[in-house]
């Protein structure tokens, strides 16, 4: 494109200008500096990871079985009266093994594989279960890449929304995440950190906007 | 229409992009503070985003070094800014994604809007852009496109308001913080066809189901951009509604809309500016949903969008590289100036007519729209610097805003009692004598405005200074005539 090129160079022509060299800032002095200047060592990032969550409003659990999880899952599509679980359709899950229990109970199961309509599922789905490929201490957040099997809107349409993640992925801060990637991202990938919220109206804190309001990680340590 | 109707309490409503007329600062901040409400809405929301912030950042033990390497990469960015945008393109490319180069808004609303035609699409979701606002993206489509009838409409709650209402985002942030839950009732009862209680949580319920609508049936999802990875081709979103996930997510194309100064050149430099931006907006160790987007969706993939098209957009900004003002360039529409800064705190962001507004605002909208636009905005500022310590990248503002007005002077544009008062004033500091005569005249011609008892205001064209401040007397000696007698 030739409009390119020329966009591209004017902006070189203009970076190369060099009438002002900006000078050495900031050098005004910046936040309370009562704290010694070091970056925060996280030392057991499951337990942060849990903390941090549940200080935004989200649940955690760390479980020490798949059982446990499992039945996590399962009290909650029951307190929860859902009538419809949608899930990702990857290995771990699989494993998990709370499809039949789930049915048993009466609680459709869908998996992100094969459906006529996804879109219309995930609207309809009262639960989301997916796992996460990275879960960050420092913030509670989650990192949710795209793939086959891995719809987004599992984790976004359904008012409830559980993860589970195994222990050795719970990294202590957001730059651990990007280092993973070394420079090359999949793409789409999220950072979910707690339930939707929203303060636009007069500053009051209203949870579950567009995503979901209920939102439960359980950490699996399988020994 | 509804951009340049009437509000419905008789204000004028020009001035809302940045492609509108935005003088006239001074009639709207004496109308706006006049305003109680909204003086109550602006103070409560600062104090409370102020406070928030400073927690934030005090329990982020590195956050002063933060700053510096942030300043630094976006220097460094700007000095390459033609080799990083280039770079972006090609990896957005090679996954398989669109990328045009806007020079202005009109190339934008071409662009989406010859987009729109092929797609066929009537619905377009969107999530909060402070680019698209400025090239009043919205409005332009709607009338250059009016055959397609588009339906655009804006997710997050704020902005969908603010939308409904006919009205402008007041604040970078929270664009509603002008309106009280009652207003906001009111414009909701609206479209819900019934009476909706002033009950935020009902509201945004109601807000929930309806928009849960618009999000499933569009075919085109535009979002703008936070930052913009060179390295990688990533344009991120910061929300905390998760409204810009639904736009990137469900419709088959999603078009970001980026300006040129949101790159950064490597994934690793990311990690900086988030640990600054929603701590220094909003006080969060990040927002819900931080959101990277490198291309359309991957083989085998049931969502995500089959299209992506980036489009980034100069509109005025290259302008402003190597030069005095690149600095302003660096800024991360965090909000953090607009919370601290005195005038803003009296006015609120719809007095500035502009886009951008408070501190940052005062500096950008001269600068994209020239001067001889925007001529009140560089003297909303009293100048205490609250703005620069606040900003999370070193933006020096202050002086930006000085350069601005010594500007005004050099181009002749600057009131002639101000450039009377510019050239005054630097003669007399460059001569002690012209100083010295200058004292003494001050203080033999002060007259009648020295006697107690009397209204002491002065006339004239600085009568707005002294309406609301006291007008001390001028000393009888002057401190270097006290310094020459030995006291």
């Amino acid at each position: 494109m030739a409009d390119r090129k020329e966009f591209l160079t004017t902006i070189h022509h203009r970076t190369r200008a060099g009438r002002y060299k900006p000078t050495h800032a900031p050098d005004v002095p910046w936040t309370p500096k009562d704290e010694p200047r070091k970056e925060e060592r996280i030392e057991a990032p499951p337990a942060r990871f849990l903390e941090e969550l549940e200080a935004l409003g989200g649940q955690g659990l760390l479980a020490e079985s798949l059982e446990e999880a499992s039945e996590y899952i399962l009290d909650l599509a029951r307190e929860r009266e859902a009538r419809m679980l949608l899930r990702w359709d990857v290995e771990e899950l699989e494993r998990l093994g709370v499809d039949e229990p789930l049915r048993e109970a009466g609680v459709e199961v869908a998996v992100w594989r094969d459906l006529e309509d996804p879109r219309q599922i995930a609207a309809r789905a009262d639960v989301g279960l997916s796992t996460a490929e990275w879960a960050v201490a420092e913030t509670g957040s989650l990192i949710l890449r795209n793939g086959k099997g891995m719809g987004r809107t599992v984790t976004l349409l359904p008012p409830t929304y559980v993860a589970v993640v195994p222990e050795e992925r719970v990294l202590p801060a957001i730059r651990d995440v990007l280092e993973k990637y070394e420079g090359r991202l999949p793409n789409n990938l999220c950072f979910h950190t707690g339930p939707s919220r929203s303060g636009d109206i007069e500053m009051s804190l209203t949870i579950g906007v567009h995503g979901p309001g209920d939102v439960h990680v359980i950490i699996v340590r399988e020994s | 229409m509804r951009r340049t109707a009437q509000r419905r309490d008789g204000r004028d409503r020009r001035g809302v992009g940045i492609e509108s007329k935005v003088e006239g600062f001074n009639e709207r901040s004496r109308r706006a503070i006049e305003d109680e409400a909204l003086h109550a809405a602006v103070e409560v929301h600062s104090k409370n985003t102020v406070n928030n912030r400073n927690r934030a950042l005090r329990a982020l033990p590195d956050a002063p070094e933060l700053r510096e390497r942030a300043y630094h990469i976006k220097q460094e960015t700007m000095a390459n800014l033609d080799r990083y945008l280039s770079q972006m393109a090609e990896a957005v490319e090679a996954r398989g994604g669109n990328v045009f180069f806007a020079r202005d808004g009109e190339e934008v609303v071409r662009y989406v809007g010859d987009l729109a035609r092929r797609r066929e699409a009537r619905v377009i979701t969107k999530s909060k852009s402070m680019a698209t606002e400025e090239i009043e993206l919205n409005r332009r489509l709607q009338e250059e496109y009016a055959d397609l009838g588009l339906k655009i409409v804006e997710t997050d709650l704020g902005e969908w308001i603010a939308q409904l209402a006919g009205d402008t985002p007041s604040h970078i942030v929270a664009p509603i913080l002008h309106m009280s839950r009652h207003r906001a009732a009111e414009v909701l009862s609206g479209v819900a066809g019934e009476k909706l209680p002033p009950n935020v949580e009902d509201l945004v319920a109601f807000a929930r189901r309806r928009l849960r609508e618009k999000f499933l049936s569009a075919d085109i999802g535009i979002t703008g951009a936070n930052f913009g990875v060179a390295e990688t081709g990533t344009i991120v979103t910061a929300t905390n509604e998760g409204n810009s996930r639904l736009v990137t997510s469900v419709p088959p194309v999603h078009v970001a809309v980026m300006g040129i100064e949101k790159t950064i050149p490597r994934l690793k430099d990311l990690s900086v500016f988030l640990r600054l931006l929603s701590r220094s907006a909003t006080g969060q160790k990040i927002t819900v949903y931080t959101n990277m987007v490198s291309g359309p969706r991957g083989e085998g993939e049931a969502d995500g969008p089959e299209e992506f098209h980036l489009i980034l957009l100069d509109n005025g900004r290259s302008k402003l590289l190597g030069t005095e003002f690149e600095e302003a360039l660096y800024c991360i529409r965090c909000g953090a100036c607009l919370s601290v800064c005195p005038v803003y705190r009296q006015t609120g962001g719809h007095a500035y007519g502009s886009t951008y507004s408070g501190p940052i605002g005062a500096v950008i909208t001269p600068l994209l729209k020239g001067d001889e636009e925007a001529k009140d905005l560089p003297f909303a500022s009293s100048l205490c610097g609250a703005c620069a310590e606040a900003c999370p990248v070193g933006i020096p503002l202050q002086d930006l805003l000085l350069k601005l007005r010594r500007r005004q002077v050099d181009e002749g544009l600057a009131s002639k009692a101000q450039q009377i008062a510019f050239k005054g004033f630097e003669g007399a500091m460059r001569s002690p004598a012209a100083y010295n005569a200058g004292a003494k005249a001050g203080r033999l011609f002060q007259g009648p405005l020295s006697q107690r008892g009397l209204d002491r205001k002065i006339p004239g064209p600085l009568k707005g200074w002294t309406d609301f401040r006291e007008l001390p007397p001028i000393a009888e000696r002057s401190f270097r005539e006290l310094w020459k007698e030995g006291f």
